[in-house]
């Protein structure tokens, strides 16, 4: 089994929300290590849980609100941020679990990896097209090489 | 005795969509006891007319991420009704397996994620995860095998993109089969667990007599097509369901009342159960007799319990039909193609919370009119009429206490609130 997990999320037909994917789909053109596995886990919701269960290493790249400019990208660790959702608990809906539901739930489930790094790009537009923003694709090349020397580290 | 009362739950937890609670009693009387809906209408018949009649069935899979497989399933059984289409009976094999994996997967979300925290003592799943970490991997396991069945069959975990009028536009393959089997049989060790969890649990008594509605086709248990049946006798063809469901408007729910032979009716699987018990496999007999769930019952608490009992009914009647399908050997169908283009039919299925009509119009391959009434909103003048018969039961106990029953009884039904909300047509003449 690889070791290393880089899993995109989110919905490729909701505009930039199809950030995730498509950096995984930039990033399948590439050569990457043997040791990594690069899936697109679309809007897994809670089943994200299963997703990160057995890799040492996982990189999440999704599309983020972090008060930026449209295509501006940060990498961080859950630790460092305030990862907001409805609220922890999971009080709201199950039918709409985010990626900071699933971390809590797969922290109290003990099934966090050693490492996780999360690559957050803001969004332009999250609307009904099947395309990302020009100011999102301006960016992927950029962001994918980011990836790819983090996978060297 | 508290004498007054007011309960005021704003947004319901751990049930999907938004609904309120009030329930008001003053000097001991009753004086209001309302299930308040307060999700939009979705307007999802108005989205379907003018649309060619191959859409529908991918439009309306969308009104739920859940329910997708049932929404798309009633809405082609509805196209075909309408157009004269009749499935190869490999297609009806191929949608009916799909169906279960629906069944499995929002059952299983349903008692593990949403009922069970009640009985637990726990405020939702997250808590849950700390004290019984195995419950939780469990039911994501389940759910995932539930949504993989899916994908194999339909194309997708959610929304079945391959099905279509007549058929499928893809096909499992033998080795894809073979998996699904396999993984079927491990399943049990997770099923009888299930069970075993279930049948541990305090259901609360609160027993109310109401007419239950299904529906009844003699050949197995559900899911899709057959006659609409009621516990107070009469059974109805599809095409006459307004006769049965008879929505009215009420001024505090944007969720419309049915009613049929009383005041409220209950749909589900305690409906499902208790009219279609002798179709069960017998895997599913033992079950129910494991969990004392019983074809009399009148307690909507035991609702829950029946979906349970559904669980070890699917994976069982799962197994059966990918055998025959395997032993048939699955080929390339084109779909079949419909006589004519100018119709109307009507389309019904038993989905995880009851049965789903769709009723559409179609002139020249284009939806002209569509009508569908989704089970919760079926179910939501029963839910109210339940809570008015236990509120008074109740009085003794502290307010806090009596509004977590109250929760306990709209969850029982697992109301999938977001879908119910349909709009009314208002002509001003």
């Amino acid at each position: 089994m690889a070791s290393t997990l880089v899993l995109g999320l989110g919905n490729s037909l909701r505009g930039d929300d199809g950030a995730g994917p498509a950096v995984v789909a930039a990033l399948l053109l590439l050569d990457l290590p043997s040791h990594v596995d690069v899936v697109d886990g679309g809007v897994p919701g809670l089943e994200t849980v299963l997703l990160l269960q057995g890799y040492e290493r996982v990189i999440i790249v999704d599309a983020a609100d972090m008060g930026l400019e449209p295509g501006e990208w940060r990498r961080f660790t859950p630790d460092t941020v305030e990862l907001k959702s409805s609220e922890n608990k999971l009080r709201g809906t199950l039918h709409a679990a985010s990626l900071a539901e699933a971390l809590v739930l797969a922290g109290a489930l003990d099934v966090l990896p050693e490492t996780l790094i999360i690559f957050g790009i803001q969004p332009q537009k999250i609307d009904w097209s099947p395309d990302i923003s020009d100011a999102l694709q301006g960016v992927l090349t950029d962001l994918t090489n980011a990836i790819v020397e983090e996978l060297r580290t | 005795m508290t004498e007054n009362i007011n309960i005021d739950i704003h947004h319901i937890t751990r049930v999907e969509g938004h609904g309120n609670i009030v329930v008001d009693v003053v000097n001991g009387e009753l004086k209001k006891c309302n299930l308040e809906v307060t999700e939009t209408p979705r307007f999802f018949e108005q989205m379907l007319l003018g649309r060619p009649y191959g859409d529908a069935s991918h439009i309306t899979s969308r009104i739920c991420g859940i329910c997708a497989v049932g929404h798309a399933t009633t809405s082609l059984r509805a196209t075909e009704a309408a157009l004269g289409v009749e499935p190869s009976e490999q297609t009806k094999l191929l949608r009916r397996l799909n169906f279960l994996g629906e069944i499995l997967d929002s059952h299983i979300l349903h008692v593990y994620m949403l009922v069970a925290p009640d009985f637990l003592n726990v405020g939702s799943v997250i808590p849950l995860a700390s004290t019984a970490p195995d419950v939780v991997f469990r039911a994501l396991r389940m759910k995932q095998l539930a949504g993989d069945l899916c994908k194999t069959i339909c194309g997708r975990h959610t929304h079945p993109i391959a099905m279509t009028v007549g058929g499928f536009t893809h096909f499992p393959t033998t080795a894809e089969l073979y998996e699904l089997r396999d993984r079927f049989y491990d399943s049990w060790v997770d099923v009888d667990a299930t069970v075993d969890l279930f049948k541990t649990l305090p259901i609360p008594t609160f027993d109310r007599e109401t007419e239950y509605i299904a529906l009844r086709n003699e050949a197995y248990y559900g899911f899709i097509d057959g006659n609409i049946t009621s516990t107070d006798g009469g059974q109805w063809p599809l095409q006459d369901y307004q006769s049965v469901t008879n929505e009215t408007v009420l001024p505090h729910s944007s969720a419309k009342h049915c009613s049929n032979q009383r005041d409220s009716y209950m749909v589900g699987a305690l409906a499902r159960y208790k009219i279609n018990h002798d179709l069960l496999h017998p895997k599913a007999v033992e079950a129910a007799d494991v969990l004392g769930l019983e074809p009399t019952s009148v307690n909507p608490y035991m609702n829950s319990v029946a979906q349970v009992m559904e669980i070890v009914h699917c994976i069982a009647e799962g197994e059966g039909l990918i055998d025959q399908l395997l032993q048939r050997e699955v080929v390339w169908e084109d779909p079949v193609e419909p006589i004519t283009l100018t119709g109307e039919g009507v389309g019904s299925c038993e989905v995880p919370r009851g049965v789903l009509f769709h009723h559409y119009k179609i002139e020249d391959g284009r939806i002209s009119g569509a009508n569908c009434i989704i089970p919760t909103n079926q179910n939501v003048a029963n839910v109210e009429a339940d809570m008015r018969a236990l509120v008074p039961t109740l009085m003794e106990m502290p307010q806090e206490n009596i509004a977590h029953r109250l929760e306990m009884l709209v969850r029982a039904y697992d109301p999938c609130i977001s879908c119910s909300t349909h709009l009314l047509e208002v002509k001003f003449e």
